[in-house]
């Protein structure tokens, strides 16, 4: 079998983000409602895991379709929610940035990618 | 040549990528399990050439499957590649110590994932 061109493979990711988007937005959905309680210094510990957990994936998700900056941020986040469970006003400033950067990329992912071509 | 290669993962999104590119790619047979209990179970019956195997997982992990597809004489001989989105140097070498064949990293390019089984492997 001759291997499959990229733009088909690229063409199928894309069918394929369409299936995951919400997944991937109900994973920012978790990021952002513990970047709102870290900010207002009411973060849970069984909200920071989850929030960590949401970032682990999202990490390890983006870049394989296409949005490696988006691997980049999530997993600064990871490294945030497993830190030290005190509330840091520069990285809880910093979180809720960076969730606002991974909300864009997901939403216009197919239009990034496009354009890249 | 086609393979035979299951993936045990829980994350849906993952699975059906890598699915996707073995099967597209490089054309290979695959099957896929969403726990480490399933993907035992599965290994067990349908003896697949490798493994690559999530190491986050609720209940059995990664590292407690392998430990179990090690134990299992009907599995024991099935390579086994570890799929893991950290990062640490400190992960690394624990995972590495454990034994399985390579450890891959997420996020994949699927493009090339399926090269990267094969190289280690050695799989032309």
């Amino acid at each position: 079998m001759e291997p499959i061109a990229k733009p088909a493979l690229d063409e199928v990711l894309s069918q394929m983000w369409a299936k995951f988007l919400p997944q991937m937005e109900e994973r920012v959905a978790v990021l952002d409602a513990a970047d709102q309680a870290l900010a207002a210094d009411e973060l849970s510990i069984d909200q920071r895991a989850a929030a960590n957990a949401a970032a682990h994936k999202l990490a390890g998700v983006l870049g394989t379709f296409g949005l490696t900056k988006g691997t980049i941020l999530a997993r600064e986040a990871e490294i945030i929610y497993s830190g030290e469970p005190e509330t840091d006003p520069e990285a809880a400033a910093r979180l809720l940035q960076i969730t606002a950067l991974l909300r864009g990329m997901i939403r216009n992912r197919n239009t990034m990618i496009h354009n890249r071509k | 040549m086609q393979h035979r290669i299951l993936i045990i993962d829980d994350e849906d999104d993952i699975r059906e990528v890598a699915a996707l590119s073995l099967e597209t790619v490089a054309d290979w047979e695959v099957e896929v399990a969403s726990s480490g209990a399933e993907g035992l179970a599965q290994a067990i019956a349908s003896q697949p050439e490798a493994i690559l195997l999530d190491v986050m997982m609720p209940g059995m992990d990664g590292p407690t499957t392998f430990r179990e597809l090690r134990k299992n004489p009907a599995t024991a001989h099935i390579p086994v590649l570890l799929l893991t989105a950290k990062v640490q140097n400190s992960d690394q070498r624990r995972f590495s110590d454990l034994g399985v064949e390579a450890v891959l990293f997420k996020p994949f390019d699927p493009l090339t994932l399926a090269e990267q089984i094969s190289q280690v492997l050695g799989w032309s």
